[in-house]
């Protein structure tokens, strides 16, 4: 029996009276990697947001490392161990990268020294100002940064959005490294659902809010075709998904 | 099956590395960037050593016979296939010579690497394009169980070719990165990064 991180059952939230999740249930394991698909505007974002309690929740339960999360604040969630990267990144533009990694530390796993090894790259960078940081290192500064407030369970908000395939690629391998190491459990909303359901042990899938799959990720690889029906993928590659040559030039 | 995963994810490496050659030949035909020709050398160096020395041969020598005797039916695209395989070799070579003209004689080499550049980069395209939309399809379709175990078996063993045996192509994948032009890449413009 796997020893359970995150239960969430049978959650109702949304937007003030706006219902989004309608009766959602999945559970993640510490140290796993779970991706939340479906197209836009299904509730993959609302749902990390209902996680970290920013949204209204009008029924159903979520514990994590067994504790009630629905009466916990926002601050206190992420004190107890649940980072998040949002969308926006919202780095601090006018503090240097380090500062805006000093800022936020709590002196727990993830030191400067690893974050540094995770991410050469800021290194290099721990000088320049956080709004001097092209879209890629920002990105990496955005998870770095969530790191440093030493989560055990990370929400990344589709991180990969608008950036190039360089640097993508980069940043699936940082992922996987993030995940490898054991001690992390992530939740990864991606639009290229193809690319990280190898990278996952879970998926769960939303449309219109609802649950529609929860289980392990190899059973979707393994089945294209209710993938495929879900999120609409289309393209002349096989398992649905476009092909790597059309990605990268930006014809997908 | 797992091989067409990794498969697919060794394409995506190294269409994201193609993507960045023809990007940052532009950017140098533009006048945008300064020649790096420690990049050019980074980005010939991936191409040669990780798909020829480790993803092309997997293919020919697992793959292939395996849906060869699984569908005959297709060994005009096999046959296309290794083809293209065996003529990469002579385009890397044309392809690492060029740059060490331009290298040696200064300016008037770039024309002449980047319209060898131009010519890998179709073939390329291609290449990928015809396996993933021809090939691939098939090996889920076609293939009995115990070649597609076989099949995931010999590339489950080599499970991340593109990390090289102690890491060192993620090495150099992550200094193209960090020195390809923005927005490419993490890098400045003319050879800043």
């Amino acid at each position: 029996m796997p020893d359970m991180l995150l239960e969430v059952e049978g959650l109702i939230a949304g937007h003030g009276d706006a219902v989004v999740l309608e009766d959602v249930s999945f559970t993640l394991a510490r140290g796993q990697a779970m991706a939340l698909l479906g197209r836009n505007g299904m509730g993959k974002t609302t749902l990390l947001a209902t996680l970290m309690g920013l949204t209204r929740v009008h029924g159903g339960a979520m514990r994590f490392a067994g504790r009630d999360l629905s009466a916990m604040p926002t601050h206190r969630r992420a004190l107890a161990g649940l980072g998040w990267v949002p969308q926006e990144r919202e780095i601090f533009p006018s503090l240097t990268v380090e500062e805006n990694l000093t800022a936020v530390a709590v002196g727990g796993r993830w030191t400067l020294d690893r974050v540094w090894t995770m991410f050469p790259r800021l290194k290099e960078r721990r000088a320049n100002m956080g709004g001097q940081l092209s879209g890629g290192e920002q990105q990496m500064l955005a998870i770095a940064r969530a790191l440093m407030l030493d989560p055990v369970l990370l929400l990344l908000d589709e991180p990969m959005e608008g950036l190039a395939p360089l640097i993508v690629q980069e940043l699936f391998r940082i992922i996987r490294r993030m995940t490898e190491t054991g001690d992390l459990a992530v939740i990864l909303v991606e639009q290229h659902a193809h690319q990280i359901l190898p990278l996952t042990d879970r998926a769960l899938v939303l449309e219109r809010g609802r649950a529609v799959y929860s289980g392990d990720s190899r059973t979707l690889i393994d089945d294209p075709q209710r993938l495929d029906g879900w999120l609409g993928v289309t393209g002349g590659g096989p398992r649905g998904g476009t092909t790597a040559a059309r990605v990268a030039r930006g014809e997908a | 099956m797992k091989a067409i995963d990794i498969i697919r994810d060794e394409h995506r490496a190294l269409a994201a590395v193609l993507r960045a050659m023809e990007f940052t030949v532009a950017g140098v035909r533009a006048g945008r960037f300064a020649p790096d020709f420690r990049l050019f050398a980074m980005l010939v160096d991936y191409i040669v050593r990780v798909p020829e020395e480790s993803h092309h041969p997997k293919e020919d020598e697992v793959l292939f016979p395996l849906v060869r005797a699984a569908c005959p039916e297709v060994e005009p695209i096999l046959d296309e296939l290794e083809a293209q395989h065996q003529a990469g070799e002579a385009h890397i070579q044309e392809l690492g010579m060029a740059l060490i003209h331009w290298q040696a004689v200064g300016d008037p080499g770039f024309e002449r690497f980047a319209e060898v550049v131009g010519r890998y980069l179709s073939f390329e395209w291609a290449h990928i394009e015809l396996e993933e939309s021809r090939l691939l399809p098939l090996l889920e379709a076609r293939l009995a169980p115990a070649a597609r175990a076989a099949v995931d078996a010999a590339f489950a063993a080599n499970a991340d070719p593109w990390r090289g045996r102690d890491g060192e192509f993620d090495t150099l994948f992550s200094a193209i990165v960090a020195a390809t032009p923005a927005p490419m890449g993490l890098g400045g413009p003319a050879g800043r990064g």
